[in-house]
């Protein structure tokens, strides 16, 4: 089948987008109605006042059908975010910990139910500094480049999938380069130790002549 | 001999690249083949082939192998003076490639390669996030191939989520191949 160059090398953008659309959001439903029966599992019922866990992609479409409002996730939040973007600007921190299609669920979010999330455009600014600030530290990560592991934690899948590529390819070529390497050490230490042996062996190959059980017994 | 990729055609483009040789046996009307028009070609006679048949015919004796210019100890000292600042495509085209087929042979090369390519590939990875400057326009011409499709991939990716953001994800667009 002939795929993109760009979907040889990870996950597409609609790829994450669709994973993400699985995870779980609360939502209070604006009507009644009784429970679905989906592939993944019954969702409901729906009874007016009561939150519910549905998947997003159904919150979405009941959004955008105008039979449901959306509760905003509580690391979706002005303070929240501020938080750890102030944190994420430290010299030296790690990553903070997200959700790991945050990217994903806060577009869509930010798209389709816009109304529900408080300070939408505050956090949309907020997302673009965070996502920068971590941009520029995995950019920092390149130069612990070697080719057993990589260490950087709370990654998002969106972030891992932006610098897959060039990690899965420098990855390649170093243990190339390395299992050459050892191979070239291998055999020049291999000669070197043949080259030893022979040395040790010299002095002593006279003497043992005389006193060896060979010439004892012929 | 390093593992080959059969279907990888930048592996065997690599291998065309030319080493010198010193011929062993006297060939009569093979003159033609290497670099003088006489019909008959002496011992001792000097050639450059491709790779791919000088290694063959290194193995069976019919001439000696030299190293190639490329990795020379003289090139080798320059490449590790100042790695960022080789133009490595006016080198060899294929020059990780080349050096990986030669890695067995010259047991130096990977060494080299290897902090070359480490300092190389994060001034790519570099220049990838920044996009498009006058700055980085010197280090880009003199990519090598693998070098430079690591830079596509890069910027590829690095454009997916804005273009996933602006919605332009989902449309369809003319191949690079077709527009071009």
């Amino acid at each position: 089948m002939a795929i993109s160059s760009r979907q040889q090398e990870g996950f597409t953008m609609p790829e994450l987008e669709y994973m993400a659309q699985c995870e779980s959001i609360a939502i209070v439903p604006l009507y009644r109605m009784d429970r679905l029966e989906l592939v993944r599992g019954t969702v409901g019922p729906f009874r007016p006042p009561q939150k519910t866990e549905v998947p997003l992609w159904l919150a979405v479409m009941l959004k955008r059908t105008n039979r449901c409002r959306i509760v905003a996730p509580s690391w979706l939040s002005y303070e929240h975010l501020y938080k750890l973007y102030k944190r994420e600007e430290e010299p030296d921190s790690l990553f903070t910990k997200l959700p790991q299609h945050y990217l994903e669920i806060a577009y869509m979010l930010l798209t389709h139910a816009e109304d529900d999330v408080e300070d939408s455009q505050a956090i949309r600014r907020l997302l673009q500094d965070l996502r920068e600030v971590r941009q520029s530290k995995t950019q920092r990560g390149f130069e612990m480049l070697n080719p057993t592991q990589l260490q950087m934690d709370n990654l998002s899948a969106a972030e891992i999938n932006e610098i897959r590529p060039l990690f899965r390819h420098s990855f390649d070529m170093l243990r190339q380069l390395d299992a050459l390497a050892s191979a070239a050490d291998g055999t020049q230490s291999h000669q070197l130790q043949q080259l030893q042996q022979y040395d040790d062996s010299q002095p002593y190959s006279e003497l043992d002549d005389a006193f060896s059980p060979s010439s004892y017994l012929r | 001999m390093a593992k080959r990729s059969y279907y990888d055609i930048d592996d065997i483009l690599a291998g065309q690249e030319r080493v010198p040789c010193v011929l062993r046996v006297d060939l009569d009307g093979l003159g033609s083949a290497g670099s003088g028009a006489a019909s008959k070609v002496h011992r001792d006679a000097r050639w450059a082939l491709p790779y791919w048949m000088a290694d063959r015919l290194n193995e069976e004796d019919y001439v000696d192998m030299e190293v190639s210019p490329v990795f020379s100890k003289r090139a080798n000292r320059m490449y590790a003076a100042s790695p960022e600042s080789i133009q490595l495509r006016a080198i060899c085209q294929h020059f990780y490639q080349f050096g990986l087929q030669l890695g067995d042979v010259v047991p130096e090369i990977p060494h080299v390669l290897r902090s070359m390519y480490m300092q190389r590939i994060q001034r790519v990875a570099r220049t990838a996030q920044q996009g498009h400057n006058v700055e980085a326009l010197d280090f880009v011409q003199g990519l090598d191939k693998t070098e430079a499709r690591m830079l596509k991939l890069c910027q590829q990716a690095e454009s997916a989520v804005a273009d996933w953001q602006q919605s332009k994800a989902h449309t369809l667009k003319k191949a690079s191949v077709v527009s071009s």
